[in-house]
């Protein structure tokens, strides 16, 4: 177990390397030229050779490539003499719209995301995989139908229109929330709830329709199982059939799925953080990209990257525990 | 004496252990609705083994359902279903289970898939126990360890924390057979027990049912197409072909006998190992086709 553990997260190292590889020719090599970017309209070619320098780019590909890599392990050094410039690690470098640390702006931004993820994650995992229980226990009733006939039409609004209307309704129409603002949690918990509300809902809705679809074909699935032939010949309640020999065979399928949503969404929600105007670490790319901050687009692009990776492996690990056939193969 | 619950009722010693009249099993079709049993009359004696032969669809497997209280939902039956003397038909659910597992048990054709993968077989098997005889935890487990023992699993006490997919196939069936037994059924019905498994482990898990049949004096309706399996194991038989029942009486009987024709070629199509002695062209005076393991074409012959 261990060694599979140790196995692994090697690979996560590997896969992580080849991502940063990845993105950084894509942004630094094949993008228009940073120091370009940052010297702005004014600009004179002494200009742009003197940026060129402090960042390194006249330096071949390799040497650069290197020296961003050891950045994010082990900080670096932008310049030199007076103008040098110690960037602590992880070094992300530096926006060139702001000039501000990349991964202080990371920072600053990421909890506003998780707590975007985790409130919709855990609405929309009480309320899609509750309703797709009961449709895939109750199937072919009239309850099973007019949920699946809404979950097929939640699925298919766009979270934009979805947060529109319902800020008109519940913000303009009957006033019985507050326009979205960002409130610290210390300052005023009620209001921080009723903040992130909307942003919830709008995200979970259309995950929630689709738990619900899956969970339902899960359980339907699991009904038609021999085994559950087999709980019944038994003797066994109803209840406990239900609750011990359905329940982890439907739900362990939605671990993984749900391992890699949540994962997805750590590294922001690029279109209902845009939305409802939070200020997190979606909003910052939709940012970023509109005004081409390198930097900035990068270390997002990282960063989500990163949350995939990680919540794949912790995923497999999840996996090894709920199921008994994956366990053997994999100690 | 039918009035009263059919687990209270205590074994009736006059009555059979199980006496089957007229039962037919409905299922709605979109083409209106098919019989899948007509008319099935037979009894199982105590300590008796009744063997129903047939090929698929003749409707042997719903017949055991029927009896179990298992049949899929929308299926009708009609009839009479006698458990030790108390009806079973028209019972509600929650007193059929209570006789499911613990007086009437059933073993059924693939042992991995009517087994949990989730779970290891010792929690399978003690459930049963808990679910009929209540107890601990512990007490339940100590049971599945001794019934595992019983069944032939080696070294019970450390393989029962192990999971369905850690055995091989003729073992899943043992630990069936042992999830069946353990609360020491009246009825066991075997629904093509061996159907899944090598040949040579046929002849064991035959054996082993023969043997504890033997030791617990449980009824067991023995449902398979091969009547060769029969020939070995049950008393009587009973040949169903498209829902019907064509022949019903002692086995040595059917076997030197046979009075319905298709009884006759289900015999005729046991292969047999001199049959590679008979000369090549020579055609036997019966004419029966060449080994049909389908007896469906030849089944036109009969008619």
């Amino acid at each position: 177990m261990l060694r599979y553990v140790a196995g692994r997260l090697s690979w996560v190292l590997v896969i992580l390397l080849a991502v940063c590889v990845f993105t950084y020719v894509i942004f630094f090599q094949l993008s228009p030229d940073p120091a370009v970017m940052i010297c702005g309209k004014t600009c004179t070619p002494e200009r742009i050779d003197t940026i060129r320098t402090s960042l390194g780019l006249d330096r071949p590909f390799l040497q650069q490539l290197g020296d961003f890599l050891r950045g994010i392990v082990a900080g670096r050094d932008y310049g030199s003499g007076a103008n040098l410039v110690h960037c602590p690690a992880p070094c992300l470098g530096y926006s060139f719209q702001s000039g501000q640390s990349v991964w202080e702006m990371v920072l600053e931004r990421l909890p506003v995301s998780v707590t975007v993820a985790v409130g919709a994650a855990v609405l929309w995992l009480l309320g899609g995989v509750t309703i797709g229980l009961l449709s895939g226990v109750k199937e072919g009733t009239w309850w099973d139908r007019s949920t699946m006939a809404l979950a097929l039409g939640g699925s298919s609004i766009p979270p934009y229109v979805l947060a529109l209307a319902l800020q008109y309704l519940l913000v303009v129409k009957w006033q019985v929330l507050p326009f979205p603002a960002a409130i610290p949690f210390g300052d005023d918990p009620v209001a921080w709830f009723q903040s992130y509300l909307m942003p919830w809902i709008v995200l979970a809705i259309g995950y929630a329709c689709l738990y619900a679809r899956m969970t339902r074909a899960n359980v339907i699935d699991t009904l038609a199982e021999n085994f559950m032939r087999t709980a019944r010949a038994k003797g066994l309640g109803p209840v406990l059939i239900l609750r011990r020999h359905a329940l982890r065979p439907a739900l362990t399928p939605i671990v993984t799925i749900f391992g890699m949503d949540f994962a997805g969404l750590l590294g922001g929600a690029l279109i209902t953080e845009t939305v409802f105007g939070l200020n997190g670490v979606g909003k910052m790319a939709s940012d970023a990209i509109a005004k081409n901050d390198q930097p900035v687009i990068m270390a997002v692009t990282l960063l989500a990257a990163f949350f995939v990776v990680i919540g794949n492996v912790v995923v497999d690990l999840l996996y090894t525990a709920l199921d008994p056939r994956v366990r053997t193969t994999a100690s | 004496m039918t009035e009263s619950p059919a687990h209270r009722a205590g074994p009736d010693e006059s009555a059979d252990l199980l006496e089957v009249e007229g039962l037919t099993v409905t299922f709605p079709t979109t083409r209106g609705p098919v019989d899948v049993v007509r008319d099935n009359t037979f009894t199982l004696r105590n300590n008796e083994t009744l063997g129903i032969v047939g090929e698929s669809g003749s409707g042997k497997s719903m017949t055991a359902l029927a009896v179990m209280g298992l049949l899929p939902r929308g299926a009708r039956t009609s009839g009479s279903i006698r458990f030790r003397g108390t009806e079973l038909l028209g019972r509600p659910d929650a007193e059929l289970r209570r006789l499911r597992g613990n007086a009437m048990s059933m073993v059924f054709q693939d042992p991995l898939s009517s087994l949990n993968p989730y779970y290891t077989v010792g929690l399978q098997i003690a459930e049963v126990y808990r679910c009929h005889r209540g107890g601990s935890r512990r007490a339940a487990r100590r049971m599945a360890i001794d019934a595992l023992g019983r069944v032939g699993i080696p070294d019970p006490a450390e393989r029962v924390d192990r999971y369905p997919h850690q055995f091989s196939g003729g073992q899943r069936q043992r630990i069936m057979i042992a999830m069946a037994l353990i609360c020491e059924p009246a009825l066991l019905i075997a629904d093509e027990p061996t159907t899944a498994l090598d040949v040579t482990v046929q002849s064991q898990i035959l054996e082993l049912l023969a043997e504890l049949k033997r030791q617990t004096g449980t009824g067991m309706l023995f449902i398979t197409h091969d009547l060769a399996v029969i020939a070995t194991i049950a008393q009587r038989v009973l040949v169903m072909r498209d829902g019907e029942q064509l022949e019903y009486a002692d086995t040595e009987r059917v076997f030197s006998a046979p009075r319905h024709p298709y009884t006759r070629m289900l015999l005729e199509s046991i292969p047999r190992i001199d049959d590679e002695l008979a000369a090549p062209g020579v055609v036997s005076p019966t004419a029966r086709p060449a080994r049909p393991t389908d007896p469906a074409p030849a089944q036109e012959e009969v008619r």
